[in-house]
C-alpha cells in the first residue's frame, strides 16, 4: 500500500513537471501538444478509491494550469476525465473491472485499445471545448481533438507497452 | 434523513465532482477574459429576459400616464414640424443627411444607486444596436452601450464613475469633460474647463460633438455652482441635470454613421 502511494506520487510531480516544461513546448506542426500527463489517471490503480482520484485529478490540472499560465481548462478536463473513469472502464472491459490490475494484465487488447481512446478522446474533447467555448468554432475543437489525441494515444500507448515490458 | 445521508454518501463522488466543478468555472471565470466576456453575456441574456418579463407587467399599470408623457412630446414634435414647414427650405431628404441614425428601445432595467451604474435595454444585435453607440432620451444623455446579445443590450450609465463625457458651454464653446461623483444622480461634475472662459451660474452645458458617441448640442443641464481654485488653471463647476435618470423609461439608440472614418482617421494620424 505503502509502496503503491509513493509510486502516485511520483507519477503525479513526474508526468506534472514533464508536460509543464516538455511536453507543452513541442508545438509540433505549430499547434499540436500531446497531453501526456493523463498517463496518470489512465493507470492509476484499477481498484482505488474514485474519489480520491477525482481530487487528484483537480490538483494535477490546477498545478498543470499554474505552471502553464493556463486559463482553467485542464483543470476542467482532467477533472472531469478523473469523475468519468469509473463509467469508462466499466464500459470497455465490462463486470470484472475491479481486479486490481487488471487492465494490465490478463484483458483482451481491444478492451484495452477501447480503454485508452475513450479516455484520450474524451480529456482532448472536454479540454478544447473549455479553450475555444463557442459553437461557432466546433470544426476547430474537432480537428484539435482528433490530431492532437492521435499523438497523445501514440505517445501513452508506447510509454504503456514499456512499462508492461519491463514488470514482465 | 438517515435515507438522505445514504443518497448523499451513494452520489459522493457526482457531488464532489460538481462542487469542485464549480470551483474551476470560477477559476476560468477570473482567468481568462474571453470566457469572463461569455459568462456575462449569457447571464446577461438570462437576467434581462426576467427583467423584461417584470417589467411588462408594471408598464401594463402605468399605461396612462405614458400615454400622457407621449402626448406631451408629440406636440412638441408637432411644433418643431410645423416651424419648419414655414421655414420654407428644403428638407425633404433633411433625415439621410443627418450623421445620426436614431432607434428608440425601453430601460428594461436600471440602477442608480451604485458607483458604476448600467442599464438593459429591450433591443439588441437583431435591431442593429452595436457596442459603442451612444444612448440618449428625450431631455439629456443616457449612457453609451457596452454589451450587445441578440435582444438585448446593456449601457454604461452616465451615472457611472469611469465614464467620461465631451461637455461644454453653449454659449461659447469651451468644453471639458462630464463625469459623476457618485453621490447625487441629477449632479455631475465638469473638469478640464480652463479659467481663461468665463463662467456664471445658470449657464447651459450641451455635449460637444468630440466624443464620437453623440450628436453636437444636445442639452444635458445648468450650472448650479464654480470655483475656481487659486493654483490652478481649471475650473471646479458642479452641474445639474435637466434629465431625471432614476424615472426613465424610453430612450433613443443613436448611432453615428460615420464613425468608422472618424475611427480611421484617428488611427491614421497616431
Amino acid at each position: 500500500m505503502n509502496h503503491n502511494n509513493l509510486t502516485s506520487i511520483i507519477q503525479f510531480l513526474l508526468l506534472l513537471l514533464l508536460q509543464a516544461f516538455v511536453f507543452d513546448n513541442i508545438n509540433f506542426l505549430g499547434f499540436i501538444n500531446p497531453n501526456f500527463y493523463i498517463l496518470f489517471i489512465i493507470i492509476y490503480r484499477l481498484n482505488s478509491n474514485p474519489t480520491l482520484l477525482i481530487i487528484l485529478g483537480f490538483t494535477l490540472g490546477l498545478f498543470l494550469d499554474l505552471l502553464t499560465q493556463g486559463s482553467g481548462a485542464h483543470t476542467i478536463s482532467t477533472l472531469t476525465l478523473a469523475y468519468l473513469r469509473p463509467f469508462i472502464i466499466r464500459f470497455s472491459f465490462g463486470v470484472n473491472y475491479d481486479i486490481p490490475m487488471g487492465m494490465i494484465k490478463g484483458s483482451p487488447a481491444s478492451q484495452r485499445l477501447l480503454y485508452l481512446i475513450l479516455m484520450v478522446v474524451i480529456h482532448h474533447l472536454v479540454l478544447y471545448s473549455v479553450v475555444y467555448f463557442s459553437f461557432d468554432n466546433a470544426l476547430v475543437i474537432l480537428k484539435n481533438t482528433i490530431i492532437t489525441s492521435f499523438f497523445t494515444f501514440i505517445m501513452v500507448y508506447l510509454t504503456m507497452g514499456i512499462l508492461i515490458n519491463k514488470n514482465d | 434523513m438517515r435515507q438522505l445521508i445514504n443518497a448523499l454518501i451513494k452520489y459522493k463522488n457526482s457531488f464532489i465532482y460538481l462542487g469542485l466543478l464549480i470551483l474551476s468555472l470560477l477559476f476560468l471565470n477570473r482567468r481568462s477574459f474571453y470566457h469572463q466576456s461569455v459568462f456575462s453575456n449569457a447571464s446577461l441574456a438570462v437576467s434581462s429576459s426576467f427583467n423584461l418579463l417584470r417589467n411588462n407587467f408594471s408598464n401594463y399599470f402605468k399605461l396612462s400616464e405614458n400615454n400622457e408623457k407621449l402626448a406631451a412630446e408629440n406636440e412638441k414634435l408637432k411644433a418643431l414640424e410645423l416651424a419648419q414647414f414655414i421655414d420654407k427650405r428644403e428638407k425633404s431628404n433633411s433625415i439621410d443627411q443627418f450623421d445620426y441614425e436614431v432607434f428608440s428601445a425601453r430601460i428594461i432595467k436600471n440602477s442608480y444607486s451604485l458607483a458604476r451604474n448600467y442599464l438593459i435595454i429591450d433591443k439588441g444585435y437583431k435591431d442593429s444596436i452595436k457596442v459603442e453607440m451612444g444612448v440618449i432620451a428625450s431631455d439629456g444623455v443616457i449612457g453609451i452601450v457596452n454589451q450587445v446579445t441578440a435582444n438585448f443590450s446593456s449601457v454604461l450609465s452616465i451615472l457611472h464613475r469611469d465614464l467620461k463625457i465631451n461637455a461644454g458651454f453653449k454659449k461659447n464653446g469651451a468644453y471639458g469633460s462630464l463625469s459623476w461623483d457618485g453621490t447625487h444622480p441629477k449632479r455631475m461634475k465638469l473638469n478640464d474647463i480652463s479659467t481663461l472662459n468665463p463662467v456664471s451660474i445658470g449657464d447651459t452645458i450641451t455635449t460637444k460633438g468630440m466624443s464620437d458617441y453623440f450628436p453636437f448640442g444636445i442639452p444635458l443641464g445648468i450650472v448650479i455652482n464654480f470655483e475656481k481654485p487659486e493654483l490652478e488653471g481649471y475650473y471646479n463647476i458642479d452641474v445639474e441635470l435637466f434629465s431625471n435618470l432614476t424615472q426613465k423609461e424610453y430612450v433613443y439608440v443613436v448611432k453615428n454613421r460615420n464613425i468608422n472614418q472618424l475611427k480611421q482617421l484617428e488611427n491614421e494620424s497616431q
